[in-house]
Order: structure tokens, then C-alpha cells, then sequence
């Protein structure tokens, strides 16, 4: 049993294989009728998968296919020529096929499902030589497979194969029913001879060759018998009708060939591929995301240490080992990635025959031209991808290309051409949808918008013609005039688009009034693992997907127009409306904007925004995790990545993130008072930490502070001094720190305290004995503002702290 | 010396017995924390693990009880806050803070809990069901179960990990 399950998964794998390609030959086939090439490899088709599935006792499939077969046959010799109705009723089969093996597929049975008769008849009546009825009912014949079955010599090589394998299957049938007959006569105790076959499952290779000879040549002189009975039948029928001379089939051979036993060849093939479980690529794929974690926190340790042990030995050690493992790291990825990428012809084949059918019912001509349907492109996407591309050219069919008459009074070719194209670029692959139709109407477009209330008068004023074109993806949008039965519903477009963004996608469009249009999907190779830009907002870092980012640019904050309550920012010739991530994050704004902010552009086809963070931290890999059932669906959150120093880093969803930018107002000016609120009146307001681990040392520098009057809070070590400032009950305007203490020394405290976005403005001074010019090195590179050597005057450390709080030294009037 | 050994073998005999008659009765294993001033109990199965407080990631636009997502060995868990869901104010972290990970089929999030308490073994005859009273907003307590001294609050594991926002 398990055997024949086996057989059959191979058997469907192959069956769907071969349509796919059935597909794409059958619409050829119709533009160039006598390509006999073409018909050889259709009729091979059918024929394949009726030898296959009468050997699996699919009957219903077989009876199909074998009628398929029949009047496929006769196109081969000549003797029929293929006309579009002649098709229609073959691509009909064709689809019957398709639908009973997607039945096998789920019950593993043919049986029940699918009434096949209809067109069967209709095959019939094709082979008997009549135009197809478009309804059935005269021709009324009895399907006669014992009479159809060809006779050997004009069998094709491959034809001798499959009738080898049905005679065998017939020949093991036979077996397990004297089998059974054998046992139960065994059962019933009387005496059982032996019988003279063998079965075939305890011959030798010899001996079932010397069986299948045995059987070829009965089966040989069965033809030679039926062959004297038709002709003594033909002979009466031709003096009945001589009209009908070409019923059923007694073709002419058209070449002899030679029958020879062929399974032994086959055999010596080897198998080139192996199938594998996609669940068992998908745990790969995610074995692969932790180990890029690791490399990717590896790559941060080693960029820590070298800091720290620069010019040491085992660093030279380290880096090789650490760019080794990150290069194999991605090498292994990549790998990875390919076994789950499959060639985006997968979809791409069913779509020269959704354009035949289009331009049938249409009654348009159109002609379809793929290229680049061997790009590959990951698993999962590929099986996304399939829907929004036969809504976009189903609209480039409806509505784009025009009626032949229309085309022709504009001079154009009377036959439309829809290009589907896909290429790579980058992390990316590109899919382009070019057709050579009416094109879009900008004005046409808003106007129809304005009218169904999607976009309000001035806003349609204010669009550009790229934006005007993005209108076709709003919900509610249709611009065919007539509801028709193939597109113009009003759904289909919006939901392309939230396909292709689900798939991090973008969508571009470029259209000329009467030239055409062109649609551009740009989709990343894989969902798993993408480049992302990651920035910081006050203390909180975010990951956009890089692939939605245009450009970044510096600004200052007088660089920000305000347009209507709104944030503007003029980059070059155009105005680009503002947000700050962190309004749009009700992030908690802890210090204010600096000297400089960054704005990421990040942009969706034609509609861009400014997002506005406070710094930028660079391009990292990154891999993204789901945030599971209970925050699954948060505004504008796409996902997870956790970082290399362990932390969770949130991924931004770039198109939910412009939705919501539309509605949040600036909260710039909220700020500015917020800041005001924190002015410091008298000098008690003003925080000093001063940390030493020596309480002599603390009092000189207390007593030292004195006359300034500010306030003074002591840590005895780093670790205390890093958690009173975390701790956020008091902010500090300076820190005076000692470098050597126990615990955690000063260094590391000011490296520390650096790590915090709010305190990268507070000055840190050191007070230390350490004089060498290394040690003055250092203490600047962990982000010291001073260094003040010990001993020093009461004076020179309160002039040193009041300059870098920016208060008045008092007057001494002693 | 022989004698020291048969009474270790006798004390371990009694220990062996004692789970054993435990389970006739239908005993569930609680553990037990504080929440602000009141203590709950877990069954343990539904504890994954208990783990000290480690930094963890602020998500916006969620109800002020997320606290955020944390990285529990490479995935990515949701952070809540007990003490705010429960209505009371947020908790400050201290020594005896831990992050409680709890699961129920496939959903996993981890709960801020002021101070571990204790393990306990209740009949399940003395857990009360929670009372009728309670509204909606309540209905986290799976029972209430009755102890020598004191009454202790359980919850209901499923209830917690549904997202009610």
C-alpha cells in the first residue's frame, strides 16, 4: 500500500508538472496550428498521463485523457486542423484533467467527483470529424476503448512503453487474482495445481523480459485479428458511406518503428533531485535567522573588544575567526534561501491562457509576451504572488487594451500587447506589467475619485499625475464605465496593493494617455530575513525595512516649515510633509531635539513622507520574528528582530506608518514648552553627582562646590552612580567621576552613561591622579568632557563645573 | 551506623508515600506571589519558567499594562505588568521583582510579579469557584483556594494570555 501511495505522489507530482507546460503549448499551438513539435509534446502529455493513471485504475481520468489523446492524434497526422472552437473544447478538457487530478490529489480516487461525459462527447464528436456543438446531445456514440486501442506498429516509442506497462499491470492484476483463487482453494483444502506462469514478482529480470516479449507478441497477433476484423468492417462501411471514410481510426502508419523493451533503460537514469518536506526548509530557515542573530552579536562583541585591546595580538586572531564565521554565516544563508527559491514561471504559466480566455470573452486581441520566467524568488512569495498579478492583468486586458476597431482608428496594431516581465535588481526582484492600451487619465482619475468622495477637491489640486494613478488602488475605486464580468467590481485593486505591502512590496505606476501603461512590483527575494535601516527615537531604536527607504537627509530644526499645523520640509524642487516617529509612538520625550535631526524619506509607491528621527544608527541584516497571537496587529508594527547585544528591536510597518501620519499633528511646539517647564531659577536647582570612592576626596570636592550653591548627591562607585542616574527621581546637569574605583571604574561609568540618548549631552569631568597622556586618551574616547588632574584648587574645579553647567561663578567679595 | 542508615531509609520511604496519597486526593500544585498587597497563586503546569527582570522593549500604541516585549532565549515574548492590570500603579523594580513566563497551548508571555511567595499543594476540593459577584473585568481568578490560615487568589492561565485590547 504504501508503495502505490508512493507511486501515486510521483504520479501526481509529474501530472502537474506536465500540465503547467500542457498550458502554455495548447495557447501556442493555436497560433501556429502545424508545429508539429508542439503537437508531438501535447499529445505526449496526454498520453503519459492516461498510460499512467489506467495503470493506477483511475478510470474516469483515463477515459478522459484517452479521448484527449484521440483527437489530439488526428492533429498530429494532418488530418485535423485546430481551430479556436476545436481548442476551446481541448483547453475544456484540459481543465477537467486538472480539476480529477486535484480530486486524486485530495481523496485519492477519481471517482464521484467530476462529470467528465459532456465533454467527452464533445472530444467525440471532434474526432468524428464535426465542428463541436456548443451544447451536446446529437452525437450520442458510446465510447469503445477495445476498439480505439491502436495497434503496436504505429505505436511511438514511448507509446510501446506505456502499453508494456499496462499489459504488465494487467498481467499483475491477473497474478493477484490467482493468487486469490489459490488461497481459496487452499482455504477450502482441495488439491492445487500448479500453475505453469510464474508471477511476475518472482521472475528475474530475464524472465520478465522473456514475459514482456511473450505478452507483445500475443498482444501482436490480438492487432493482427483486429486489424482482418476492421477491415471487413470498413470494407462494408465504405460501401455504406463513403463521406464518412475517417471514422473511427484507421489511420495510415506514418512511420514504422521499431517496438523494443524499454524498461531496462530507464532505469540507468539517476536521480538528480530529491523532495523535501517545505516544513523541514521552513525550521532550516529559522535555524538559519538565530545563527545570523549570533553572527550579528558576535560582529558587536568583536567591534567592543577591539576597542579595547587595540594593537594586542589575539586580536588579529579573533578578527579572522570572527570574519570567517560571519562569512560563512551568509554563504549558508544564501544557500538556504536558494533551496526554497522557486522560478516565478510557476505563476507566470497560467497566465497565457487566463489571457486567451480574457481575450475571447472580451473579444479583444491580445497577445501576451513573457520574459524572464526563470528569476527566482522565494517559496512563500511565489505562492502569494499568483493572485495580485492576475488582478493587475486582468485590469491591463479589460481596461487597458482597447477593442480592435479602437486600436486600429488610433493606428495601432490591431492585436493589444500585454508584457510580463521579471528581472532582478539587488535584494529584490522586479515584475513588470506593461501594456500598450489607453493608458491612464490623471484628471480623469481625480475627477472620478473627487466624485465617489475618496479624496476631497483640493487634495485632487494638489496631486501629482504619479500620485493621480496610485488612486486606482484606493478601496471603491473603478474606472471602467460598464461593470463587466471580468474586472470593475471595485475590489481588486485595493487589495493588490495590500498584497504586495503585506510582502514588503512597492508598487510603481507610469502611464501615457494613449501610449500604455506600466506597473512595476518591486518584492523583496525573501520575507524572513531583510536589510533594515535602524534608528533611534530619544531612547528607543526601530528597524525600518530598508527596502521602503528613499533617502535620508540632515536637517536642523529651522529647516522645518509649518504648512496648516503640519510639518514641511523643501528637499530640492519638492514639499515633503513631516512626522516625528516619535509622535507617531507617543515615545516619552525625555531631551530635545539637538543641533541636528535625520529625516528617513521612506515611501510606497509615489506617496512619500519625511519621517523624522533623532539619529541614525546604520544598516543592519535583520531577522524578523513574529510577536506572536497576543500583540499580533499593532499599529504600525511589523514585527521583531532581536539585536546583537540581545535586545529586541521593533520592525516598522512603512505602510501602516503612513496611514497614521496622516493623522497625528506635530507636537514640536509641546516640546519648546516642555523644555521651558525644566529652566532652572536659582542655582539649588542645578543636580551635581560626584562620585569617588574615597569619602576624603568627595568632601574636597564638595567643599569646592560650595560657593556655586548647587546640589550635590554622592555615589561611592560606578554601579551606584549608574543606578541613581537610571533611576531618573533626579536629573543631573554634570558628573564629576573618579577613574579608579572599585566595582565599576570611571571609564566604564561615562561609556555607560554615554549609552543613554538623554544623558549624551551631561557633562562628565574626571578627577583623577592618572596624568599620562593615554590615560587623557582614553577618558576622551569613553566621552569625558574635562579631565582635571589631582591635586587641583577649590577654584579651578568650581570655575571648571560652573562653565560646563553654564553658570555664573560668584562673585568673591571676601 | 546501621541504624542511621535505616532511618534514612525510613524517612525516604515516607517522602515517597507522601506525593503518592497526595494524588489520590487530587492535589494541584500551586505557586504562589504577591501582586501589590494581595497573593495569587498559578497552577505550575502553567508555569514555563521564573526568571529574574531583564530589559525589555517598549511597544507603542498597546494598553499601559504591556510593558513590552523581551527576548527569552531567541523568541520574542510580550512583557505585562500584573500590578497594572489589576488596576493597581506600576510596579517599581526591585530585588524580589521576576518575570513569571507563562504558557497555555501555544501562546507565552511573560507577568511582572512583585515577590514569589511560595509552592503549595491544595486539595482541589478546597478551591472554591470564583464568586458569581465578581464582574467581567474580574474574571482573570479561575477559584479562590482555602488554606489552614488564609485564602489565596487563583488565576486562571487562559484568561491571562487573552488579549483583551
Amino acid at each position: 500500500m504504501d508503495e502505490f501511495q508512493e507511486i501515486l505522489e510521483d504520479f501526481l507530482v509529474e501530472a502537474f508538472e506536465m500540465i503547467e507546460q500542457l498550458d502554455n503549448d495548447l495557447i501556442e499551438l493555436e497560433n501556429s496550428p502545424n508545429d508539429l513539435d508542439l503537437l508531438n509534446r501535447i499529445f505526449r502529455v496526454a498520453h503519459t498521463i492516461k498510460g499512467s493513471s489506467s495503470f493506477l485504475n483511475f478510470d474516469v481520468l483515463t477515459h478522459l485523457t484517452h479521448h484527449m489523446e484521440d483527437v489530439l492524434n488526428k492533429a498530429r497526422r494532418g488530418e485535423l486542423s485546430i481551430t479556436p472552437e476545436i481548442m476551446d473544447v481541448v483547453l475544456e478538457s484540459t481543465d477537467k484533467m486538472k480539476a480529477l487530478l486535484e480530486h486524486i490529489k485530495e481523496t485519492g480516487s477519481d471517482e464521484g467527483a467530476i462529470d467528465v461525459a459532456p465533454t467527452v462527447k464533445r472530444l467525440e464528436a471532434i474526432f468524428g470529424g464535426e465542428e463541436p456543438a456548443v451544447e451536446e446531445g446529437s452525437q450520442a456514440a458510446e465510447p469503445e476503448p477495445e476498439a480505439e486501442e491502436k495497434e503496436l506498429s504505429e505505436m511511438s516509442e514511448e507509446e510501446v512503453e506505456a502499453e508494456i506497462e499496462r499489459l504488465l499491470a494487467q498481467r499483475q492484476e491477473e497474478d493477484r487474482k490467482r493468487r486469490e483463487a489459490k488461497k481459496a482453494a487452499e482455504a477450502a483444502g482441495t488439491e492445487v495445481e500448479q500453475s505453469e506462469e510464474k508471477e511476475l514478482s518472482e521472475m528475474s529480470e530475464e524472465e520478465v523480459e522473456a514475459e514482456i516479449e511473450r505478452l507483445l507478441a500475443q498482444r501482436q497477433e490480438e492487432d493482427r485479428k483486429r486489424r482482418e476484423a476492421k477491415k471487413a468492417k470498413q470494407e462494408k462501411e465504405a460501401a455504406q458511406t463513403a463521406a464518412k471514410e475517417q471514422k473511427s481510426g484507421a489511420p495510415k502508419p506514418q512511420k514504422q518503428q521499431e517496438p523494443k523493451p524499454a524498461p531496462k533503460e530507464r532505469k540507468t537514469t539517476v536521480e538528480q533531485t530529491i523532495r523535501v518536506d517545505v516544513k523541514r526548509l521552513d525550521d532550516l530557515m529559522n535555524l538559519i535567522g538565530e545563527l545570523v542573530l549570533g553572527k550579528n552579536r558576535l560582529l558587536k562583541i568583536y567591534d567592543d573588544v577591539e576597542e579595547r585591546y587595540e594593537g594586542e595580538q589575539f586580536l588579529e586572531e579573533l578578527n579572522q575567526v570572527v570574519s570567517s564565521v560571519s562569512l560563512v554565516t551568509t554563504d549558508l544563508q544564501i544557500a538556504v534561501m536558494k533551496t526554497r527559491m522557486l522560478p516565478i514561471g510557476k505563476v507566470f504559466n497560467k497566465f497565457p491562457r487566463m489571457v486567451r480566455d480574457l481575450s475571447r470573452e472580451l473579444h479583444k486581441e491580445i497577445e501576451l509576451v513573457i520574459s524572464g520566467e526563470e528569476t527566482e524568488l522565494d517559496k512563500s512569495i511565489v505562492e502569494e504572488i499568483g493572485d495580485p498579478l492576475v488582478h493587475i492583468i486582468r485590469n491591463s486586458c479589460d481596461h487597458g487594451i482597447e477593442l480592435p476597431e479602437e486600436r486600429v482608428a488610433k493606428g495601432k496594431p490591431a492585436k493589444g500587447t500585454v508584457q510580463l516581465k521579471a528581472y532582478n535588481e539587488g535584494n529584490h526582484i522586479i515584475i513588470e506589467i506593461v501594456d500598450d492600451g489607453k493608458g491612464l487619465d490623471p484628471d480623469m482619475l481625480k475627477m472620478k475619485a473627487v466624485e465617489k468622495g475618496l479624496i476631497s477637491e483640493k487634495e485632487a489640486d494638489q496631486m501629482s499625475d504619479k500620485e493621480a494613478y496610485m488612486l486606482i488602488f484606493k478601496p471603491g475605486f473603478s474606472t471602467a464605465a460598464q461593470v463587466t464580468n471580468v474586472s470593475g467590481r471595485g475590489v481588486g485593486m485595493d487589495v493588490v496593493r495590500s498584497n504586495i505591502e503585506k510582502l514588503n512590496g512597492i508598487i510603481e505606476i507610469d502611464s501615457e494617455v494613449g501610449k500604455g501603461t506600466t506597473l512595476k512590483l518591486k518584492i523583496p527575494l525573501t520575507l524572513a530575513i531583510i536589510q533594515s535601516l535602524l534608528v533611534s527615537v530619544q531612547e528607543e531604536y526601530y528597524a525600518i525595512p530598508l527596502a521602503s527607504v528613499l533617502e535620508t537627509v540632515r536637517i536642523t530644526p529651522d529647516e522645518i516649515q509649518s504648512v496648516e499645523g503640519r510639518s514641511v520640509l523643501r528637499l530640492r524642487d519638492e514639499v515633503l510633509s513631516l512626522v516625528h516617529l516619535a509622535d507617531l509612538f507617543d515615545v516619552e520625550r525625555v531631551f530635545s531635539m539637538g543641533e541636528h535631526a535625520y529625516v528617513v524619506i521612506i515611501g510606497i509607491a509615489e506617496t512619500k513622507i519625511g519621517l523624522i528621527v533623532d539619529s541614525l544608527i546604520g544598516q543592519e541584516e535583520v531577522v524578523i520574528k513574529s510577536l506572536g497571537e497576543y500583540l499580533k496587529g499593532i499599529e504600525g508594527i511589523a514585527g521583531a528582530t532581536i539585536r546583537g547585544d540581545g535586545r529586541v528591536t521593533l520592525i516598522v510597518d512603512v505602510g501602516a506608518l503612513m496611514d497614521m501620519a496622516k493623522s497625528v499633528k506635530s507636537s514640536m511646539q509641546n516640546l519648546e514648552d516642555n523644555v521651558q517647564k525644566g529652566e532652572k531659577s536659582s542655582p539649588e536647582d542645578y543636580n551635581i553627582l560626584v562620585v569617588d570612592d574615597s569619602k576624603t576626596d568627595r568632601s574636597i570636592m564638595k567643599r569646592a562646590l560650595e560657593p556655586l550653591g548647587v546640589t550635590i548627591t554622592e555615589a561611592t562607585n560606578g554601579v551606584e552612580a549608574l543606578n541613581i542616574m537610571k533611576d531618573g527621581s533626579k536629573s543631573f546637569d554634570a558628573a564629576l567621576i573618579d577613574i579608579e574605583m572599585p566595582r565599576m571604574d570611571g571609564y566604564t561609568l561615562a561609556s555607560e552613561i554615554r549609552k543613554f540618548n538623554k544623558f549624551k549631552m551631561v557633562p562628565l569631568i574626571a578627577v583623577t591622579s592618572r596624568t599620562s597622556r593615554s590615560d587623557r586618551m582614553r577618558g576622551v574616547e569613553v566621552g569625558m568632557t574635562e579631565y582635571i588632574t589631582k591635586p587641583y584648587t577649590p577654584e579651578y574645579l568650581m570655575n571648571v563645573v560652573a562653565r560646563n553647567i553654564n553658570l555664573n561663578v560668584p562673585e568673591y567679595t571676601s | 551506623m546501621n541504624n542511621q542508615i535505616e532511618q534514612v531509609l525510613k524517612k525516604q520511604q515516607e517522602q515517597q508515600k507522601s506525593p503518592s496519597e497526595g494524588e489520590i486526593e487530587q492535589v494541584v500544585q500551586l505557586v504562589g506571589f504577591m501582586v501589590g498587597e494581595e497573593e495569587f497563586a498559578v497552577p505550575i503546569l502553567g508555569i514555563q519558567e521564573i526568571i529574574k527582570p531583564i530589559e525589555y522593549t517598549r511597544t507603542p500604541k498597546t494598553p499601559p499594562y504591556v510593558l513590552g516585549v523581551f527576548n527569552l532565549r531567541g523568541s520574542v515574548l510580550p512583557l505585562i505588568d500584573l500590578r497594572m492590570k489589576f488596576g493597581l500603579s506600576r510596579s517599581k523594580e526591585n530585588e524580589d521583582t521576576r518575570y513569571m513566563v507563562i504558557k497555555h497551548n501555544d501562546e507565552v508571555a511573560g507577568f511582572v510579579i512583585d515577590r514569589l511567595t511560595q509552592a503549595t499543594r491544595i486539595k482541589e476540593s478546597a478551591i472554591d469557584p470564583a464568586p458569581e459577584t465578581l464582574d467581567d473585568e474580574h474574571n482573570f481568578i479561575y477559584g479562590v483556594g482555602k488554606q489552614k490560615d488564609k485564602l489565596i487568589s487563583i488565576l486562571n492561565v487562559e484568561a491571562l494570555l487573552k488579549r483583551d485590547f
